[in-house]
């Protein structure tokens, strides 16, 4: 559709898309400019960062030695965290998916007794903020004995109610109920029929799902803040604010360590963006799905 | 109201040709129709004129200005889209002003032809709804009286009346060809549909592929096909086609069969017959031999599907409930002064 | 007809059953780890735990203190001029953000739509303390420009400056996210309404304006409801800019961080439990007033 007028050849096309992209690099030059200054801290020395200016560069580039410091530190536990919140994030992003795909399908698909309580509860239920409930599961979890271990932090964040929600609203626009009956009708079992006829239609939905409970569990902070002790099961949001701390309330030895928090910051966000970038082409689409019904 | 031209319009994307360096001359209130199978173009042809699509080359003028290069709402046209477009979250009153608010109108005037567009189309009652309390045809009166409120100087429709089921449709159609006596304006209209072509228009512009393939009233078209295409795209049932050549006296239709012609013209490749210019006669009496394949009967006339030696259907309409049965073997009997004559390339041959 | 009815006996999940199973691993660790603690909290929250007494059975006793507890509402008061501060911004630009990316009249469309999403990647907790070192006094690039300009440098942790400063915390990470969800709405409009505003005369502005906002509005209202909820839990910000500010921030700020310091702090779970439980209904009452007003104001 190339309305006249909207062309790319017409002056007032040119000229509302050079003010509207200009807008749009001013907000952008705001949201890359954190970032910018992570990446830049992350290759200056401890003494560059007090002398030289905050968003340029340093004549000392230490990017490297910096990120080997934040990976030797503390008997190089930084790894660890990395591996933990790489392990956590993914478990929960898969299981979370999984198992909101399959409830959202049932939702969506069956006529069951029940079915809209159940609904309502899960509805209520992203309603209720996590926070409120991490130092119940705190207290709970230690009286079986489960806590200060990884299933502290996996199990809850396997239960992600927005993605029953959003795989919900997405099975019942994106699989066409005589699909399922065919499958029927040809004989395959229930299981079968979601398996192998269904599942690749809820695959962007699924992939919404994954990449926003793993964003989600990735980033949590207060749960394993609380349900975790020991620092070898800390995912890094955890262990990278304990560095944090130490550095600003600290003194003399406080002092090294900014550098340190800010390379090990550096280096827990760039999975992430790269996963964001890579996977952009499947949140797209299933996010689209809540936006037609509301 | 006004006349429209198109002068050598085109309109590629990259190398493809949607349509094809295409002259066309609207007079004022006129009603045209644009017909043709899907990606004949018509609809692209029906935005250029509205601006909804850039021509990549030619020029559009109205009442002589050339409006080329102004947008749709400049060129003081109203459009009734096949979907309706009616904003959802505005009710029918609000849906038909919109234009006008826009406009500035002022709102006496605004509420004044609102509300003379609702009483012609039977609105009144739901001038305070929203669209998803219509129904279909509904949607479309209201639609039509969004178009007309704006008092554009052409209507277009494309394809208005796709989305209605036949019953309605028969209704709109007749309720579209009331409107243009209401208000002599002119009309272009977008359809595949070739009875609301053949009943609704003045004039026929049939496309094929981007390109015009005849032009003319709906009877000139119907009688004079200049190509094969038209002749088979208009009438239904649609025309019979065998392959001809000259023979002894006439023609040899179909490798058995044979027609009597004064004179036949060298170049003659297929014979054109409409199934209401074919009678049934006994076997052995009529031009061309065949057995009954299938009949149906409408009450009001009578279908026959004759089969030929190679397998190929001939429909036959006849008056009436007539007598047939399957399997038996029959003539046809071709009415000579109704036949229609092409060459190898499918262009007619006048007789 | 025999073979047919041997063909049904064939192990197959029925109809009946197949959807409960499907929602069993789902439902099983809902009720595991939604369910349970917020029953457990709530019997924490009915009793109350002394060196002295022991365990006892208090009723509402708890929540009655935590709905006069001056330190909890002074949290919920900060939260308030928090969300007031922060949404209605985050949501003007996030709304501005996907209707220019949906008017489809700017460079780099994609580069854009991705990148300003980034932030939420990024979790609160690094974001804070990105944000903490570029307010800091000790090397923030503001404060040595200010330098460099012969200014007094800006104080973004002042109690004045404070909650905007943490707001700005928010927006940052926020903004991207609400965008995504409006641009998805905005694109689930049909083309053929944009067409038809051309016809009627409208320009691309007053089309946005008049068409497309109003018809993304429930879904606005939503994000606005869940944005509320999200701001009346903050705890992470606070919590990390504690240390950063200690005079500005105490350890009752927000309810939740009052709670978390009642709870590890003090050892006092059955208040805490109380005091949890209180914001829960303080946020469900907000977030339903905010609904009826909407609703209300829609109607007229």
């Amino acid at each position: 559709m190339t309305i006249v007028g909207k062309s790319k050849r017409s002056p007032t096309f040119r000229r509302n898309r050079w003010m509207l992209s200009a807008i749009l690099a001013v907000i952008w030059l705001y949201t890359a400019l954190p970032l910018f200054y992570v990446l830049v801290s992350a290759t200056k020395s401890n003494n560059d960062l007090f002398t030289t200016f905050g968003l340029w560069f340093s004549d000392d580039f230490r990017l490297f030695e910096n990120i080997g410091q934040v990976f030797s530190y503390q008997d190089g536990i930084f790894s660890r965290w990395l591996l933990n919140t790489i392990v956590y994030a993914t478990v929960a992003g898969i299981g979370a998916a999984l198992f909101s795909t399959m409830a959202g399908y049932a939702l969506a698909k069956y006529d069951f007794r029940g079915k809209r309580l159940i609904f309502a509860i899960i509805l209520g239920a992203v309603m209720i903020p996590q926070t409120a409930l991490v130092v119940p599961l705190f207290l709970l979890m230690s009286k079986v004995g489960m806590v200060n271990t990884p299933w502290a932090v996996i199990l809850p964040s396997l239960v992600y109610p927005p993605g029953v929600f959003l795989m919900r609203v997405y099975a019942d626009d994106a699989i066409p109920n005589e699909l399922i009956d065919a499958g029927r009708v040809d004989g395959a079992g229930e299981f079968h029929i979601f398996s192998a006829l269904t599942l690749r239609l809820l695959m962007p939905g699924f992939a919404t799902v994954l990449i926003l409970s793993f964003v989600a569990t990735w980033n949590n902070y207060f749960l394993p803040l609380v349900v975790l002790s020991s620092a070898e099961y800390f995912p890094v949001t955890v262990g990278l604010a304990q560095w944090y701390a130490t550095a600003t309330v600290g003194s003399g030895g406080g002092a090294a360590l900014f550098t340190l928090v800010l390379a090990g910051a550096l280096i827990s966000i760039v999975p992430v963006i790269i996963a964001f970038i890579v996977m952009q082409r499947f949140w797209q689409g299933g996010l689209g799905a809540g936006g037609v019904k509301a | 109201m006004a006349v429209i031209e198109l002068r050598n319009i085109r309109k590629s994307f990259g190398a493809i040709d949607i349509i094809g360096g295409l002259d066309l001359h609207i007079e004022d209130g006129e009603f045209v129709v644009f017909v043709g199978p899907s990606g004949s173009g018509k609809s692209t042809l029906l935005r250029l004129v509205a601006g909804l699509e850039e021509a990549t080359s030619g020029q559009i003028l109205i009442d002589g200005e050339d409006v080329t290069e102004l947008g749709p709402a400049d060129r003081s046209l109203s459009m009734v889209f096949q979907s309706y477009a009616l904003y959802p979250h505005k009710t029918v009153r609000a849906n038909m002003a919109f234009g006008l608010e826009v406009a500035r109108t002022p709102k006496a005037e605004i509420e004044r032809r609102v509300q003379a567009a609702a009483a012609s189309l039977r609105l009144e009652p739901y001038l305070n709804r929203k669209p998803k309390e219509l129904s279909g045809g509904q949607r479309q009166r209201v639609a039509i009286g969004r178009a007309i409120v704006r008092d554009p100087v052409a209507f277009l429709f494309d394809e208005p009346l796709s989305n209605l089921d036949a019953a309605l449709r028969a209704e709109m159609r007749i309720e579209i060809a009331k409107l243009h006596q209401r208000l002599s304006a002119t009309m272009i209209y977008v359809t595949h549909d070739q009875v609301e072509a053949m009943t609704l228009a003045d004039k026929i512009v049939v496309l094929k592929d981007g390109e015009i393939q005849q032009i003319g009233s709906p009877i000139d078209l119907y009688e004079k096909p200049t190509n094969l295409f038209v002749a088979q795209f208009l009438g239904s049932p649609k025309m019979n086609v065998f392959d001809a050549e000259a023979a002894a006296g006439g023609l040899r239709i179909a490798g058995s069969g044979h027609l009597d012609l004064a004179s036949v013209p060298a170049d003659v490749a297929k014979l054109g017959v409409r199934p209401e210019n074919i009678g049934i006669t006994a076997a052995g009496q009529g031009n061309l031999d065949g057995k009954v394949d299938v009949v149906e009967r409408l009450g009001s006339d009578t279908y026959a599907y004759v089969a030929l030696a190679d397998g190929a259907l001939v429909t036959a309409r006849m008056a009436g409930n007539v007598r047939l049965a399957v399997g038996e073997t029959v003539s046809l009997q071709f009415d000579r002064n109704e036949v229609h004559l092409f060459d190898g390339a499918g262009k007619a041959i006048a007789l | 007809m025999a073979a047919l009815k041997s063909r049904t006996r064939r192990y197959r999940v029925s109809k009946r059953l197949a959807p409960y199973l499907f929602l069993a691993p789902f439902a099983l660790l809902f009720i595991a780890f939604l369910i349970a603690p917020m029953v457990y909290a709530f019997t924490l929250a009915i009793y109350k735990t002394t060196v002295v007494g022991g365990t006892r059975f208090v009723g509402a006793e708890n929540f009655v203190r935590a709905l006069s507890d001056p330190k909890f509402w002074q949290g919920v008061t900060v939260l308030l001029q928090f969300a007031l501060i922060q949404i209605p911004g985050m949501v003007a630009v996030a709304l501005l953000i996907a209707l220019i990316l949906d008017s489809g009249t700017v460079y780099a469309k994609s580069f854009f739509r991705v990148s300003l999403f980034l932030p939420y990647a990024v979790p609160a907790v690094i974001a804070t303390l990105i944000w903490g070192y570029l307010y800091g006094p000790a090397f923030g690039p503001f404060t040595q420009l200010a330098n460099l300009l012969g200014l007094p440098p800006p104080n973004f942790l002042t109690p004045g400056m404070m909650l905007p400063s943490i707001a700005n915390i928010a927006n940052w990470e926020y903004t991207g996210y609400q965008m995504i969800i409006y641009y998805a709405a905005l694109q689930a409009i049909p083309a053929d309404l944009e067409e038809a505003a051309s016809m009627d005369g409208a320009s691309s502005l007053i089309y946005a304006l008049k068409v497309k906002l109003p018809l993304i509005v429930p879904m606005v209202v939503v994000t606005i409801i869940f944005s509320i909820i999200g701001s009346l839990q903050l705890f992470s910000e606070p919590y990390l800019l504690h240390n950063l500010s200690p005079t500005v921030i105490n350890n009752a700020y927000t309810p939740n961080y009052y709670a978390y310091t009642l709870a590890f702090t003090n050892q006092q779970y059955n208040y805490s439990a109380a005091v949890s439980f209180v914001l829960g209904g303080v946020t469900a009452v907000i977030s339903y007033a905010f609904m009826l007003i909407v609703n209300r104001g829609g109607r007229t």
